[in-house]
């Protein structure tokens, strides 16, 4: 569910280049995947799966019609991104996961 | 001891099944901190790391383990063995006033022992942040920080 998804959620989704390109180009106005898809050097199938994040993270949304599928940016998602504390939030989430993988990783844990 | 002000601070708070002192030294020793303290690949060099008060707190970040780049340049104000550690952005090492983007915190970290290890609570209070329009690239996310940017003028309907 796309409205249950985290901010950590939108901002994984930003985190790739053909992503963000995606999102740029959807400021404009909607778009078919097809159309989308064009400016890169990606098979399709290998393009939906950027699409099917971008979807599950709440920021875009797609509507299929006959053979076509249309993709529609979520500019309230995408505002999250402009939420300052969240990006912080997200930024101190994360690095209590990974000192919490450090401290409990025994490997980590020896003596000296 | 300041409030806690919903709309401009953030506090996580967890149990983390390790003791108190692994805790302390993950977050006092240069070797151990630069392990976790920015996201894999980019990497972590503890430049100066004085858990005391006026102590400086200084660390740089790298993509390719070569070139490095400031990340953290803080002062401790407050270490209390093992319990409690705080440190603020808005003095650099040098003790000069900052402006630190995108914003200006006070890191408040705190340890307390539970049945199942540590009681574990972050505690960051914010400044308004330096500039809301000029995200400066951090690294903490693939340079999402200018991306922010880009897309929050996206947002307010101008072509980027």
């Amino acid at each position: 569910m796309a409205n249950q998804s985290s901010v950590g959620d939108v901002f994984a989704a930003l985190a790739d280049p053909t992503r963000r390109a995606v999102i740029r180009q959807l400021g404009a106005g909607p778009a078919s995947v097809g159309s989308l898809a064009e400016p890169f050097a990606i098979t399709l199938p290998s393009f939906m799966k950027h699409v099917r994040v971008l979807e599950s993270s709440g920021l875009i949304h797609t509507r299929k019609s006959g053979r076509v599928r249309t993709c529609t940016l979520d500019r309230d998602r995408l505002s999250l991104v402009d939420d300052w504390l969240a990006e912080q939030r997200e930024v101190w989430e994360q690095r209590t996961d990974r000192l919490e993988r450090f401290v409990t990783d025994p490997q980590h844990q020896e003596d000296r | 001891m300041t409030e806690f002000d919903p709309a401009r601070d953030l506090a996580i708070e967890r149990v983390i099944r390790a003791p108190r002192s692994a805790i302390w030294r993950a977050w006092t020793e240069p070797a151990r901190m630069q392990k976790w303290w920015v996201p894999a690949p980019t990497i972590a060099r503890v430049d100066r790391l004085e858990p005391r008060p006026g102590g400086a707190f200084v660390t740089s970040m790298s993509e390719d383990g070569r070139s490095f780049v400031p990340h953290t340049d803080s002062i401790f104000l407050f270490a209390e063995h093992e319990s409690r550690l705080v440190f603020t952005n808005a003095v650099d090492s040098t003790w000069r006033p900052a402006a630190p983007a995108p914003v200006r915190m006070t890191a408040e970290i705190t340890l307390a022992e539970h049945p199942e290890g540590t009681a574990y609570r972050a505690l960051v209070r914010h400044g308004e942040p330096a500039d809301r329009d000029r995200h400066e690239e951090l690294g903490f996310f693939d340079g999402w920080g200018s991306v922010t940017g880009a897309l929050a003028a996206l947002v307010e309907g101008e072509t980027s």
